[in-house]
């Protein structure tokens, strides 16, 4: 498979030589990150891997547009998938050169500060956990993010128990 | 729905990244003031061209512009955000450890020690701007 982090092995001289120059994985690698929806995807798989229907939920934005995009950070090796049965999970994949590494955790670090991102976490964490959910989630396996506390949350009973 | 968002913007600044052209010209200009003119000429193109990826960079807070005279002068600014920051050092380290990269530094050092010569580019206290080191 082509992708980024197979490419970035060429700007590695410790690595295998594959032709592609440091401004080809460079422009790869931001061209992935230039879109909002697709930050805001990254955003999401975080914590943990995404079946595509809770995207579509979470981000309110057509299956098709969000497949699109997944299916471009695929391209470009930033996320992996995993199907089961009819379901496909979506998650990060962390990039083997280091300097790579280095600046995907750094655009993820980054994007736990914006507000729109805190917003969709919160929304996702809010689906996992909630009894009821909308029809196209209710057979959809629920990924295991944890919930988003904010300030103006009550402290949970079970936490006032654990601190006594 | 994608909601535009106040201040810094993600999203403005890896499209500024994301561009051949543009990751030149971050290289070119490293630690130094350069002219436009001898960036088009290290890049081979015309001041046009570059001006409007100069105007990319520079909407995107990654560089800032000083006219003397007929000629702007650019160089790199510190993005206003943390995380911006520690990407473009990020960035200008990779951009450092490739050879195409450096040698294109090298041209630009020949380039404004020529212009610097001819005076063509001198700044209003006579010097010409200092080449960028390699």
């Amino acid at each position: 498979m082509n992708t980024l982090f197979h490419e970035l092995e060429s700007v590695n001289p410790n690595m295998k030589e594959s032709g592609k120059s440091t401004s080809d994985t460079l422009e790869r690698l931001f061209s992935a990150l230039s879109d909002r929806t697709r930050l805001r995807l990254l955003n999401l798989m975080a914590e943990s891997e995404i079946c595509v229907c809770f995207f579509v939920e979470v981000l309110d934005i057509p299956q098709p547009k969000i497949s699109r995009h997944l299916a471009y950070l695929r391209s470009c090796g930033l996320v992996a998938t995993r199907r089961e049965g009819k379901w496909v999970h979506y998650r990060l994949v962390q990039p083997e050169d280091p300097r790579a590494a280095r600046v995907f955790t750094e655009v993820l670090a980054w994007l736990t500060d914006e507000t729109q991102m805190k917003h969709d976490r919160k929304r996702l964490a809010t689906l996992c956990c909630a009894t009821l959910v909308p029809l196209g989630l209710r057979e959809a396996p629920r990924p295991t993010v944890k919930r988003v506390r904010e300030e103006s949350d009550p402290v949970p009973d079970h936490a006032v128990v654990t601190a006594l | 729905m994608n909601r535009p968002l106040k201040g810094f913007d993600t999203q403005t600044f890896f499209q500024a990244l994301a561009d051949p052209t543009r990751l030149r010209i971050i290289n070119l200009l490293g630690d130094e003031e350069v002219c436009v003119c001898d960036l088009a000429t290290a890049l081979g193109t015309h001041n046009p061209g570059v001006s409007r990826h100069l105007a990319y960079l520079r909407k995107a807070g990654l560089v800032s512009a000083r006219r003397s005279g007929t000629w702007m002068h650019y160089r790199l600014t510190e993005p206003a955000n943390l995380h911006a920051r520690v990407i473009l050092a990020s960035l200008r380290a990779w951009l450092g450890q490739d050879e195409s990269m450096v040698e294109e530094r090298a041209t630009l050092s020949r380039i404004c020690a020529a212009a610097a010569l001819e005076a063509d580019c001198a700044s209003p206290n006579g010097t010409a701007p200092s080449p960028p080191r390699p």
